[in-house]
């Protein structure tokens, strides 16, 4: 290989990543990832029920033992934060239906004292009819306690009523807690594939990464070259190296940059969702979380990330950084070339058009190949040297694709790629040093004859 | 080894709807400083640029140095300024040179070492060392030095420098003439090209005269000049021209071609008038002459003769 590709491309390489630009992107797009990520897991566990639902009054009016059962749910669920040292437990008082509205009234103004109980919860026969109870309190509109208070209540109300019908007591209990999951499992051709859910994820992150990584960079090979071209640098550049390889320099260079920044963002984000995580959520409750939630919040970003690269088998990680490889030099090579065309970043946009509705077209595809992905739309997306650097990635996360094909669609993407290089830089060797108007496409038609 | 920096022979450059160069010869001797004039627009850009291979030929070969240019590496040995100049804005001018260094074959130790040598030259390094700051920190006269450090930092063989003195204030243009006239002296060869003649009559060895795309000569300054004749006048009149003398500069009888700059005149005779004649005429019209000389005619002048003002347009051949 040309040992001045390698010059260019580590000028390309190293004044990228020594820019700001290139640091604040990297360090705060997986900031945003985890953000996004983590948030739905904030907003859960905040959400979740607090201490305070242990802070109350039950006016229990059934003339049973529903009341004792709710207290005792209450201090024994798992999943409800708990402060170190917290003494308080829910306070049972029986009365009748015909006390309760005296009750209520002294409860109520418990209520209202500073420090003192959160609210009082109300079970009558209706409640043991399993139709309804009633609760009066501070936090009667934080959704998650008052979720936890119905679901516990529910919860007692069937035990008691099962226990009362001869049920044994350990079959309730066992029943009552019951955690019920559904997990589905991908069959194929070829065996048991990753789980079903991890699969289209996969795909669809994959294909995602490409199509923004290719978009993103393709831009920065653009600017780079309207750079060199408005600057005038490119005439003494030139003159030292054959514009194609200057065209290939940049293109590697670029896609160095974008591999480095995909492999940080990558690493940061795990780092940040593995160590992180437990820590973003312990503040988020506000204390100390009871050891099975930051469990689970740590295993849910755990899932978050699985779900998008553990789900992934090897073989197609293999295959979508081949793919991003070919596709990026695809579309790189052709961004060069309208970059070389124009004389400033607005005819830059019209002139990379036609490169971003090929783009463009390709991912308006990925819905429909999501839904079907063996059909005959996919089969030819499948061999367009535009379109399977996506496509090929995104099918091999939702169906079978035969090695055979694979390495097929590879080949032909090769050669699409060499006749996009070969067009690029006919086109750059001349576009490069014709200042002026923007270019027609029949004047371009002819730059390529020329060159 | 040829004695020849560049041969060029009977290249041919077309492009859609006119021929920018048309078979065109030209023999670069070496160790020589070579002009290659003509106005904007006949070609010399054209030309300098298909010497470097940046463009290509239709038709006819050019060698450097009696090799192909398309050789590997035989670039290496060029320097280029071009007339459009530009750096990498955003880089430090150090990595700037040694990317430009490394580009053309020069170890990024070697090149180290070089840039801090010429940066000491051209004053870069004082209160400030200009080499870390970013290009375009530096005023546009240090970007000119710099440019020029890159063009000659990898000591190359042959210099081509199009258009050197545009954009040029006085002192940068003698630190330019100076540099020339050292590198000749070094065994160097520098082709520029220009469109003011009195700096290509002060510096060069030979020149070429292009114009439309054409060869219109070439040739040791000297030679070109003598070829041309001595049928010219230098004249000077103090207070310039009044009416009568006025009329007598344009008389058909005496004089092809005047040059007016208002106090100094230079004319062409008809190859049959008699000099002595119309200095007798210049004197009973009242001219107060100051100064009356036959001489060689300038450059300046063969190139309007040869070239004529059609291929000339206005402020492209001034005297500057």
């Amino acid at each position: 290989m040309d040992n001045k590709i390698w010059i260019v491309a580590k000028r390309e390489y190293l004044e990228r990543v020594r820019s700001r630009t290139f640091l604040a992107f990297t360090l705060l797009i997986p900031v945003f990832i985890a953000g996004v990520t983590m948030f739905p897991l904030y907003i859960a566990a905040k959400s979740g029920a607090s201490t305070a639902i242990r802070h109350i009054t039950i006016l229990d009016a059934t003339g049973t033992d529903l009341g004792d059962r709710v207290a005792k749910a209450l201090m024994t669920d798992s999943t409800i934060a708990r402060i170190p040292n917290d003494s308080v437990t829910p306070r049972v008082v029986k009365t009748t239906a015909a006390g309760l509205p005296a009750s209520e009234q002294a409860a109520e103004n418990e209520v209202k004292l500073p420090n003192h109980i959160t609210g009082y919860l109300v079970l009558t026969d209706s409640t043991l009819d399993g139709k309804s109870a009633r609760y009066s309190g501070r936090n009667a509109s934080t959704i998650g306690d008052m979720d936890k208070l119905r679901s516990l209540v529910r919860q007692e109300v069937m035990v008691s009523r099962l226990e009362r019908e001869g049920v044994r007591k350990d079959i309730v209990n066992d029943l009552a807690t019951s955690n019920f999951r559904l997990t589905s499992q991908r069959l194929s051709e070829s065996g048991r594939g990753g789980s079903g859910q991890a699969g289209i994820f996969a795909g669809i992150s994959v294909g995602l990464l490409l199509f923004m990584s290719i978009v993103f960079h393709g831009q920065n090979v653009l600017r780079g070259v309207l750079e060199e071209k408005s600057t005038r640098v490119a005439e003494v550049v030139i003159s030292s190296i054959k514009p194609e390889s200057l065209l290939a320099g940049k293109v590697l260079g670029v896609g160095g940059v974008g591999l480095t920044q995909q492999a940080a963002w990558f690493a940061i984000s795990a780092y940040l969702m593995n160590f992180l995580g437990p820590i973003i959520l312990k503040a988020a409750t506000k204390g100390t979380v009871v050891a099975t939630t930051a469990t689970s919040g740590t295993s849910a970003a755990n899932a978050a990330l699985g779900a998008s690269f553990g789900g992934m088998a090897l073989s197609i990680v293999a295959v979508s950084l081949l793919f991003f490889v070919i596709g990026f030099v695809f579309y790189a090579s052709l961004y060069a070339a309208a970059g070389s065309m124009v004389n400033s970043e607005q005819e830059a946009q019209q002139a990379a058009m036609p490169v971003m509705l090929l783009l463009m077209s390709t991912w308006l595809m990925v819905n429909p190949v999501l839904i079907n992905p063996n059909s005959k739309l996919a089969l030819v997306l499948t061999w367009l040297p535009w379109s399977s650097p996506i496509m090929v990635p995104l099918r091999m996360g939702l169906t079978t694709v035969s090695p055979v094909v694979i390495a097929g669609s590879a080949l032909v993407a090769v050669i699409g790629c060499i006749a996009s290089i070969w067009l690029s830089a006919r086109i750059y060797r001349v576009g490069m040093l014709m200042y002026g108007k923007k270019p027609s496409f029949a004047e371009v038609a002819k730059w390529i004859r020329y060159a | 080894m040829s004695d020849l920096a560049i041969d060029i022979r009977n290249v041919v450059k077309r492009y859609d709807h006119h021929v920018a160069v048309r078979d065109l010869s030209l023999q670069i001797p070496r160790g020589s400083v070579y002009g290659l004039l003509g106005p904007n627009g006949a070609g010399k850009t054209t030309t300098i640029r298909m010497i470097l291979d940046i463009i290509l030929p239709d038709a006819g070969s050019i060698s450097i140095f009696g090799r192909p240019n398309t050789e590997p590496g035989i670039l290496n040995a060029v320097g280029y300024l071009p007339e459009e100049r530009g750096l990498y804005k955003k880089m430090q001018v150090r990595r700037v040179l040694l990317f430009l260094a490394e580009l053309k074959g020069i170890r990024p130790a070697d090149a180290s070492k070089r840039i801090d040598e010429w940066l000491e030259r051209f004053s870069l390094v004082g209160e400030r060392n200009w080499g870390d700051a970013r290009v375009d920190e530096l005023s546009r006269g240090m970007q000119q030095k710099v440019q020029f450090i890159s063009t000659l930092l990898h000591d190359p063989d042959l210099v081509i420098l199009d258009e050197p003195f545009s954009g040029l204030d006085p002192i940068n243009a003698q630190a330019l003439k100076d540099a020339v006239l050292e590198l000749k002296q070094r065994g160097k060869t520098v082709i520029f090209s220009t469109h003011v003649m009195d700096n290509a009559e002060k510096m060069c060895d030979s020149v070429c005269i292009i114009a439309r795309g054409e060869k219109v000569l070439d040739g040791g300054v000297a030679a070109v000049k003598k070829s041309a004749g001595a049928r010219n006048v230098a004249l000077s009149l103090a207070g310039g021209a009044h009416n009568g003398v006025s009329q007598l500069l344009r008389d058909p009888s005496f004089v092809r071609r005047c040059d007016d700059n208002n106090n100094y005149f230079e004319l062409e005779l008809y190859p049959n008038a008699d000099a002595q004649l119309f200095l007798r005429k210049l004197i009973e019209a009242g001219a107060n002459i100051e100064r009356f000389e036959l001489v060689q005619p300038s450059l300046h002048q063969i190139f309007l003769q040869r070239v004529g003002a059609s291929g000339v347009e206005t402020g492209m051949s001034g005297h500057g």
